[in-house]
């Protein structure tokens, strides 16, 4: 017996604003780490910060959070009839 | 991006690209950080005392004792990438094939700041020996307090806080 593993799907604008939001989180951290730590003179307070921090994202951006799924797919209303299409290629139909 | 297992994969290769940019950001900040401290470094007797080899008990080996005197401010050396310090004085002649000699006669390993002010009246720690088991052709010898800086992340970099200014004579004594 297997445990399913969740896939945690979420939509396309929730997938830009993750991408966005990991991109902008992780580089500013980073600035921001290097700088405090530089000013205090601790590597501790830099290698601190950006730990706990990249664990925050994580747990904003990894779970499917409904505020990524505001967006669902609307797909076009199915044509009612389904038609036989016959392709052709020359005078070979196939 | 759609799945978990994709989010974890992007995030954590960001992730790691931040900390290559991070760590050779700090590696090179520690050139920003440079510091020269000089201390000062006087020996107060050099004696040669005849003595016998290990392991061989007819030959004759000749042992060299240094009494010194250290004081040296090391502290501007440690600043946010520095882990410790490694501080030793070494002799330093040239024999009769003009070989340089460096021989590490004292070592101490700083691990704090606060222990980074160094003030010593001490003797040789390990045994200062002549290859050619006698020191009688070797006039004098230079000696000198380095140092070497053991970063957190970056470069080993090498130092020499005090220098004496004039060779010192090996004082050779028939008994012991």
């Amino acid at each position: 017996m297997s445990i399913p593993i969740p896939q945690g799907m979420i939509d396309f604008a929730g997938q830009k604003q993750v991408d966005e939001i990991s991109r902008i989180w992780l580089i500013s951290s980073t600035v921001i780490s290097f700088v405090a730590g530089f000013a205090s003179q601790n590597i501790r307070v830099t290698f601190g910060f950006l730990g706990i921090s990249t664990l925050l994202l994580f747990a904003v951006v990894i779970p499917p959070w409904p505020m990524f799924n505001k967006h669902p797919v609307t797909w076009l209303p199915s044509v009612g009839e389904k038609k036989k299409i016959k392709w052709t290629c020359g005078s070979y139909i196939l | 991006m759609h799945s978990i297992f994709s989010r974890i994969n992007n995030v954590s290769a960001l992730f790691s690209s931040c900390m290559m940019g991070l760590l050779v950001a700090i590696s090179l900040s520690s050139f920003l950080l440079t510091a020269e401290p000089k201390g000062h470094l006087a020996i107060s007797s050099v004696k040669v005392y005849p003595s016998k080899a290990p392991r061989y008990p007819r030959r004759k080996q000749e042992m060299a004792f240094v009494n010194f005197n250290v004081t040296a401010d090391l502290t501007p050396l440690f600043n946010w990438n520095t882990k410790q310090l490694f501080v030793s004085l070494e002799a330093e002649y040239e024999n009769t094939q003009g070989v340089k000699n460096e021989i590490v006669i004292w070592d101490r390993i700083v691990r704090s700041k606060d222990d980074a002010f160094i003030r010593i009246v001490g003797k040789n720690k390990y045994a200062f020996r002549e290859i050619s088991s006698t020191f009688k052709k070797i006039p004098s010898a230079h000696y000198a307090l380095k140092y070497n800086v053991m970063p957190y992340v970056g470069l080993l970099t090498y130092g020499e806080a005090a220098r004496t200014e004039e060779p010192v004579e090996f004082h050779i004594e028939t008994r012991v």
